[in-house]
C-alpha cells in the first residue's frame, strides 16, 4: 500500500471535481435529468392531473387518444395516465426504501464482518451466502404471501432479498480499508469500535456502496413490477407494477393497458442504471484523473 | 322468452320425432375413448365421504345413486326403478332395480342403500341432506324404506348427482373408517356405468365400461381419461389443438370467450343449474357500519351488476338477483334489483346521517376476497363505493385459510365470496341465513351473522314443505325478504362452461354437469 493511496482515502468525500466527472458525462447526466423528471411528475404532478386513479372515469378498454383519455382506460375504466403519474410515486419510493432497506442489512453485516473476522465473519458471511442463494423472486413471493400484499411488506421483503450483494461489498472494503495506517492510528488513540467502524471507515467505504445502492434501486423497481405481475401488489396505491399485474390478463385484447406502464418502468430503471454509472466513475478516483 | 320458444319448438320436435318412431338413441354409437380433463386435484374417488366437484366428476360414473334428474330439473329412475312417497312425506320407499351388480359382481341390495346413507351421514360435511332420515329399513333385498322425523322436500335431489352414492358394504363396511378406506382411491369397487383402471393423483382418472352396468346397453363410452390440467392455458390451448375432447367448469371467463371462437369446439353455459353458483358481496351484520341496512342498501345501489357482468365476467356469466341461483325452478327474478343509482345510494347515506367530510368521504370500510379470481371485484368495489364516498381499503389475504379464518371468525366489513348452492336450496342455500347457522370458525356458515326470525321460521317451513307450489311461495317470500335486508349483495353466476369437441355426442347438459353419470355421452364417427 502506497503512501498516495492513503491520501486517496482520506479525501474520499464529494468534491467539486467528482460533481464535474459526474456532470461532464452525458449519460448521467440525461439519467439524472430523466430521474428528476420522473420524481416531479410523480410528486408535483397529480396536482395539475386532478383525475384520481381508482376513478373509473370512461368506458373500460378506451383506447389511447379516444374520448381525451391520452392513454386510455383499464379494465375497470379507470384512467391510465393518472395511474401512471400517481404510480411513479409510489414506485420511486418502493424503490429508493427497498434499496434502504437492503442497504441498512447490507452495510450492517458487512461492516461487523468485515471489521472483527474470525467466527463473527464466519457466521454472518453464511448468512450472507445463504441469502446469495436463495430465490430471490420466490423468497419475496413467500414473504409477501406471508404477511399480506402491503407497501410496507412489498418493501421489506425486496430490501430483504436483495442485500446480500452490498454485504459483500462492504466487508471487502472493510477487509482493505481495516489495515490502512490512518485506522490503525485511531484505534491507538483509543477509538471504540463503534466509532472506528462508522465514523472511521465506513466513509472511505462509501463509494462503492452508494453505486451498488443506487442500481440496487433501479433493480428494486423492476422487482416490484415482478411482484406486481404475479398478483402480490397493494391493491389500495397505484404503482407502476400494480397497473401491470391488474391488467396482464388483457394483455392481448388492450395491449397499451400494460405497455405504457411497462415503458415508464423502462425509462426509469434505464436512467437510474446511468445515474449508477456516473457515480461509479465520479467515485472511482482511478477514473477522475483522465 | 327466446328460450321459452326454444323450448317449445324442441318440445314439439321430439314429439313429432317420437311419433314417427324416430328414437334420439339411435345417434348413440357404442365404442371410442372420450379423452376429458378436469382442473382440480381429487383427494380420492369416494363421493359418499368427501364432497366436491373435483371427486364428483370421476365419482359420479363410478357409482350410481338411487335417483337421476333430467335437464328440467325432474326426477328420473336410476339405481331406484321406482318410488313412493307416502305418510306425508315421511316415508320414502325405493324399489331398486333388480339385477344391478356392483363392479366386483356382487348384486347391490337394499343393505347396500342403508349402509351408504349411514355412511353419508355420518362422514359427508353436507348434514342438512339427510339430516331428517332417522332409519333406513329394508324388509327385502329389493326395497329400501327411508323413515324421516319430517317431510323433507330437498330429499329427492339429495338422492341423485354425487351425493347419495351406493357404496357396497362388503367392502366400505370392513371395519376400516370409509373416510380414510384405502379403496377410496384404489381397487374401488362401484355401482356406475365406469370402473376404476387407474387413478394417479395429479396425473389422470382413467375409466373403462362396466360391462354388467344395470341399464343395458349403456355406457356407449369404452374408456373414459380424465386427464388433470390445473393450468387454465394448458387446458385452453389442449382443447384448441384437440388434445382434450371435453371440459367442464371453465370458469375463466376470458378462456370462454377465447374458445367460444373456435368452430371445432362447442362452448355452453348449460348444465350448472343444480351446482348453483354465485358471486356476492357479503356483508358483516353485526359489526361496525354494515349493521346498518341503510349502507348496505347504499352500496348495493352503487354497485353496478351489469358493469361486472360486462366488464369483468366478459358477458358470459349471468345476473343473479337472490340468494338462490337463476337456473333453478325455486328463483324469483321479481324483487328489487338494485339498478345502479348513485344520487339514491348517497342520498340513503345522507338520511341516515353519515356525512360527507371535507375529503367529501363519510366513512371507511374494508373489503377482502376469497381467491384470486375475485381481486378484479374487489378493486371494483373500491372505484364504486368512492362515489358515494365511502373509503374502501382491499384487503388482499396471503392464502385461502387466512381468508376463512378472517371471514368465518367474523372480522370482516364486506367480502367477495363464491357460494354454492347443491341443488336443494335446504343444501346450499339455507346455511347463510339461518340464524341457528351463525358458528364462529365455520366458512360458509351464516358468517354475516344474519338475523332474522321471519326468516328462520320460512326456512323452516319452506325446509318441510312438500306442496311444490306452496314451497315456490314460501322461497317466493324468503327472497324478497333477503334481497330487502340485504346480508349479502349477489351480483352473478360464476361463469360456468362446458366445452366439448363436435365429435362429443350427448354430453351431460342436465342440472349437475359431470357431477352426473356419463352413461349417454357418445363419440360421433
Amino acid at each position: 500500500m502506497s503512501h498516495l493511496d492513503e491520501q486517496e482515502e482520506i479525501q474520499a468525500k464529494p468534491s467539486r471535481e467528482m460533481v464535474g466527472v459526474f456532470l461532464r458525462s452525458y449519460s448521467a447526466l440525461t439519467g439524472l435529468i430523466i430521474l428528476i423528471a420522473v420524481s416531479i411528475m410523480g410528486f408535483i404532478g397529480p396536482i395539475f392531473y386532478t383525475i384520481d386513479p381508482f376513478d373509473m372515469v370512461w368506458m373500460p378498454f378506451s383506447p389511447p387518444g379516444a374520448d381525451g383519455y391520452l392513454l386510455g382506460t383499464d379494465y375497470l375504466g379507470r384512467d391510465i395516465l393518472s395511474q401512471i403519474i400517481n404510480g411513479a410515486r409510489v414506485s420511486i419510493a418502493i424503490g429508493f426504501a427497498a434499496a434502504s432497506v437492503s442497504c441498512f442489512i447490507g452495510v450492517g453485516i458487512g461492516a461487523f464482518a468485515g471489521f472483527y473476522g474470525g467466527w463473527i465473519e464466519e457466521i454472518l458471511m453464511r448468512i450472507t451466502e445463504f441469502f446469495q442463494v436463495l430465490p430471490t423472486l420466490l423468497f419475496a413471493m413467500v414473504i409477501v404471501a406471508l404477511f399480506g400484499s402491503s407497501v410496507l411488506s412489498i418493501t421489506v421483503a425486496i430490501g430483504a432479498v436483495s442485500w446480500a450483494s452490498v454485504a459483500r461489498i462492504t466487508r471487502s472494503e472493510f477487509l482493505r480499508i481495516k489495515e490502512l495506517d490512518f485506522v490503525q492510528a485511531s484505534k491507538a488513540s483509543g477509538s471504540s469500535d463503534l466509532n472506528l467502524i462508522f465514523l472511521v471507515i465506513l466513509p472511505n467505504a462509501a463509494a462503492p456502496i452508494i453505486v451498488q445502492s443506487a442500481l440496487l434501486v433501479g433493480a428494486a423497481i423492476t422487482f416490484e413490477a415482478g411482484l406486481a405481475f404475479l398478483g402480490l401488489s397493494d391493491p389500495n396505491v397505484v404503482s407502476w407494477g400494480q397497473v401491470i399485474g391488474a391488467n396482464r390478463t388483457y394483455i392481448l385484447d388492450a395491449t397499451y393497458t400494460v405497455t405504457f406502464p411497462g415503458i415508464a418502468i423502462f425509462v426509469t430503471v434505464l436512467a437510474i442504471s446511468l445515474v449508477g454509472d456516473g457515480l461509479n466513475d465520479a467515485l472511482n478516483p482511478k477514473l477522475r484523473s483522465r | 322468452m327466446k328460450r321459452h320458444y326454444l323450448k317449445a319448438l324442441i318440445i314439439s320436435a321430439s314429439l313429432i320425432l317420437t311419433s314417427l318412431g324416430i328414437s334420439f338413441a339411435d345417434d348413440h354409437k357404442r365404442g371410442g375413448t372420450l379423452i376429458a380433463s378436469m382442473g382440480s386435484n381429487p383427494r380420492h374417488l369416494n363421493p359418499a365421504v368427501q364432497s366436491g366437484i373435483a371427486t364428483g366428476f370421476p365419482g359420479s360414473q363410478l357409482f350410481a345413486t338411487p335417483i337421476r334428474y333430467d335437464n328440467n330439473w325432474e326426477p328420473q329412475p336410476y339405481l331406484a326403478e321406482s318410488w313412493e312417497i307416502t305418510d306425508g312425506g315421511k316415508t320414502v320407499r325405493l324399489n331398486l332395480v333388480k339385477d344391478a351388480v356392483f363392479h366386483d359382481g356382487v348384486p347391490i341390495k337394499s343393505s347396500d342403500v342403508k349402509f351408504s346413507l349411514e355412511t353419508i351421514q355420518k362422514n359427508h360435511p353436507f348434514k342438512t341432506m339427510f339430516g331428517p332420515v332417522i332409519a333406513v329399513e329394508t324388509p327385502d333385498e329389493h326395497t329400501a324404506i327411508l323413515k324421516l322425523s319430517q317431510p323433507h322436500p330437498a330429499l329427492m335431489l339429495a338422492m341423485s348427482s354425487q351425493l347419495m352414492s351406493i357404496i357396497p358394504e362388503h367392502v366400505y363396511g370392513d371395519g376400516q373408517d370409509p373416510a380414510t378406506h384405502p379403496q377410496n382411491s384404489k381397487n374401488v369397487v362401484g355401482s356406475g356405468p365406469f370402473k376404476l383402471v387407474e387413478f394417479k393423483s395429479g396425473e389422470h382418472v382413467i375409466l373403462e365400461r362396466f360391462d354388467d352396468f344395470f341399464i343395458k346397453g349403456r355406457p356407449y363410452l369404452d374408456k373414459m381419461v380424465i386427464k388433470i390440467v390445473t393450468d387454465p392455458a394448458a387446458r385452453t390451448i389442449a382443447l384448441e389443438n384437440g388434445e382434450l375432447d371435453f371440459y367442464a367448469f371453465e370458469n375463466v371467463a376470458r378462456n370462454v370467450v377465447r374458445l367460444k371462437k373456435n368452430d371445432k369446439l362447442e362452448v355452453t353455459s348449460k348444465g350448472y343449474a343444480a351446482i348453483g353458483p354465485i358471486d356476492w358481496l357479503a356483508f358483516n351484520t353485526k359489526r361496525g357500519k354494515t349493521a346498518d341496512v341503510n349502507v348496505r342498501k347504499a352500496i348495493a345501489y352503487a354497485i353496478d351488476r351489469k358493469f361486472i357482468l360486462k366488464a369483468i365476467m366478459l358477458g358470459v356469466a349471468e345476473e343473479a338477483r337472490t340468494g338462490i341461483h337463476p337456473g333453478s325452478p325455486l328463483y324469483d327474478p321479481n324483487v328489487e334489483t338494485y339498478e345502479i343509482n348513485i344520487e339514491k345510494a348517497n342520498q340513503i347515506l345522507d338520511d341516515a346521517g353519515y356525512k360527507k367530510g371535507d375529503d367529501g368521504m363519510r366513512f371507511g370500510l374494508t373489503v377482502d376476497f376469497g381467491w384470486p379470481p375475485l381481486r378484479p371485484n374487489a378493486e371494483y368495489t373500491k372505484a364504486a363505493l368512492k362515489r358515494i364516498g365511502i373509503d374502501i381499503t382491499v384487503r388482499p389475504s396471503a392464502d385461502f385459510p387466512t381468508w376463512a379464518r378472517t371471514v368465518s371468525n367474523h372480522e370482516f366489513d364486506l367480502t367477495w365470496d363464491t357460494v354454492f348452492n347443491w341443488g336443494d336450496p335446504v343444501i346450499g342455500v339455507h346455511r347463510t341465513y339461518q340464524s341457528s347457522n351463525i358458528k364462529k370458525g365455520v366458512i360458509w356458515s351464516n358468517t354475516q351473522q344474519y338475523t332474522n326470525p321471519k326468516v328462520d321460521a320460512i326456512l323452516e317451513k319452506a325446509g318441510k314443505e312438500i306442496d311444490p307450489e306452496k314451497r315456490k311461495a314460501l322461497y317466493s317470500e324468503f327472497q324478497k325478504i333477503i334481497v330487502d335486508d340485504l346480508p349479502v349483495y349477489w351480483t352473478n353466476t360464476l361463469p360456468y362452461h362446458t366445452i366439448y369437441n363436435k365429435k362429443v355426442g350427448d354430453p351431460p347438459l342436465g342440472i349437475w354437469a359431470t357431477s352426473s353419470p356419463m352413461d349417454m355421452t357418445y363419440i360421433k364417427k
